[in-house]
């Protein structure tokens, strides 16, 4: 699981962030470094500033103090990425009534060139994306008309439309049910592990970060932990982060409950990548 | 009566497709605060005695980039800033024309505007206006899409999302001012929402969607002259109320399907 750790290039670094949420500071300098093929995961309890720090490396919230060098650039450079980077957002408000197919949002994942012209490929393109999320059925189907988890479905779609380097989701896995929680999970190890994608969550399910992930950031406001899962999710540092006993099992048992899960999944086959890859 | 048709076309599918975006934007009340405010860029024209076209075009524009600027550096809901600049602007506008004893007599024609005195000129400003805006839509139809469903998604992708929402106002503000002129101030909403609205209730994907809307306010442009001139009723309103009942037959007709 930590094979890339050793050659992997830095792709996002963070020196000394901090962050605010109007007069209050959500974020109190922060530092971190995430290296290129891997997974890394931000948790803390509500409030703890973890959806804030994500938008703030994303170019969407203002650094108060600190730096963020995302790639070879600053977060600010963003826009001249376009591409690099796919974004699952916590929340992704929208009337029911809008007017657009699942087919169409995740076509909206490429650039304007690719959507305008050859339009085999595009078709292509977004077939395969959505046959890896296992929505190839709802491609016609309005937006308006998915539960809260094919949402969170199309949505990664979207991003595996094109290739990027660095997939941020927060709370991507929030709504999606157990079978799908997994065959996520499984699908985003793969793009770390055949693909050299770098992904950084915000995730509230520890069992599924213990198993998946490579570095566990702890954070309430400030940088409490961070390391491998199994220094990081211990019933101490949870104690400390959390503020109360969240979570009665120790990394070994996390890792005994991810089991019996993908078990129960085992009829799942592993996803497999667009030609495009 | 041809000029008049023709512009009805024109702003119907102007009003069509800039009205998609407004009513996904949730921008509906947009059109009718700075609507509103031409009152006071027509007494500013009369007051400095300027072309009244050129006046009403640069003051919309200006005044609809300064409510736009507010809703973005406030935290306040767009609807509360649209209502503080409609006010203000009514109150100016109001006071003004206590100034101009000779003007008020005009007030009518700006409240309800008339289509049939469109000037060639109006239309070669309309035509242009729509290649400017169909260029581009065609351009930028995904980013439009995307900063509309949802502004973190585009500024992500790296979609210049002000540089976009500051056209599109200026397009619209002058689609606007032109429309005042045909349909007057009290009308000039319903060219950019009920047509959208229509084709929002039956459409599933986008760029029907979009085609939709503009056929839809072209065609009520029509349909619209043809009853006034049957049985002689203010063009303006006679294309408002096809595009009203337009959107009733849909919308009934949707709720039993």
């Amino acid at each position: 699981m930590h094979q890339n750790l050793s050659v992997s290039q830095p792709i996002v670094t963070v020196r000394n962030l901090s962050l605010m949420r109007g007069e209050y500071l959500a974020v109190d300098n922060v530092s971190f470094e995430l290296l290129s093929g891997t997974h890394t995961a931000i948790i803390g309890p509500n409030g703890a500033g973890k959806s804030t720090l994500i938008k703030s490396i994303l170019g969407l919230v203002e650094a108060h103090s600190g730096k963020i060098r995302l790639f070879d650039g600053t977060g600010k450079q963003l826009t001249g990425l376009k591409q690099e980077v796919g974004y699952i957002p916590q929340k992704f408000p929208f009337e029911r009534t809008f007017p657009l197919t699942v087919s169409e949002l995740v076509g909206l994942g490429l650039n304007n060139k690719q959507w305008w012209y050859d339009r085999k490929r595009k078709r292509k393109r977004i077939d395969q994306a959505l046959e890896q999320v296992h929505l190839t059925k709802q491609a016609q189907q309005k937006i308006g008309t998915l539960s809260g988890g094919e949402l969170k479905r199309v949505l990664l779609a979207y991003c595996l439309v094109v290739p990027r380097r660095l997939l941020v989701l927060d709370e991507a896995l929030a709504g999606v049910d157990a079978t799908g929680e997994m065959e996520f999970a499984a699908l985003l190890n793969n793009l770390k592990q055949e693909h050299n994608w770098t992904i950084l969550e915000v995730s509230h399910d520890l069992d599924l970060v213990s198993k998946y992930c490579d570095l566990v950031i702890c954070l309430n406001r400030r940088l409490m932990y961070q390391g491998s899962p199994s220094t990081t999710l211990t019933p101490e540092n949870l104690l400390q982060v959390y503020g109360a006993l969240v979570s009665p099992r120790t990394y070994q048992a996390a890792e005994e409950a991810s089991a019996v899960l993908s078990s129960t999944c085992h009829h799942h086959e592993p996803s497999r990548l667009p030609e495009s890859f | 009566m041809q000029r008049a048709v023709l512009g009805g076309v024109l702003l119907g599918v102007l009003g069509g497709i800039l009205g998609s975006f407004l009513i996904l934007r949730r921008l509906s009340l947009f059109g009718d605060t700075v609507g509103h405010s031409a009152m006071l860029g027509v007494v500013l024209a009369a007051l400095l005695e300027l072309p009244a076209t050129g006046t009403l075009i640069g003051f919309t524009v200006a005044f609809g980039l300064g409510v736009i600027y507010l809703i973005d550096r406030t935290d306040l809901g767009s609807d509360t800033v649209l209502c503080i600049s409609l006010s203000g602007s009514i109150a100016l506008g109001t006071i003004g024309f206590s100034y101009l004893k000779g003007y008020r007599g005009n007030l009518l024609s700006i409240l309800f505007g008339d289509i049939l005195a469109i000037s060639n000129t109006d239309l070669i400003l309309l035509f242009l206006l729509l290649a400017v805006t169909l260029a581009w839509i065609i351009i930028s139809l995904p980013e439009q899409i995307l900063l509309t469903l949802n502004r973190d998604l585009a500024l992500v992708k790296g979609v210049p999302v002000r540089n976009h929402r500051y056209f599109f106002i200026v397009l619209l503000s002058i689609t606007i001012a032109l429309t005042i002129r045909a349909v007057g101030i009290l009308l000039v909403n319903g060219f950019l929402v009920i047509p959208a609205a229509t084709a929002r209730l039956i459409c599933q994907q986008f760029v029907p969607f979009l085609a939709t809307a503009a056929g839809i306010g072209a065609l009520s442009g029509v349909m619209g002259m043809i009853i006034s001139g049957a049985i002689d009723l203010p063009s303006g309103p006679s294309i408002v109320l096809v595009q009203l009942f337009g959107f009733l037959a849909v919308a009934l007709w949707c709720r039993q399907g």
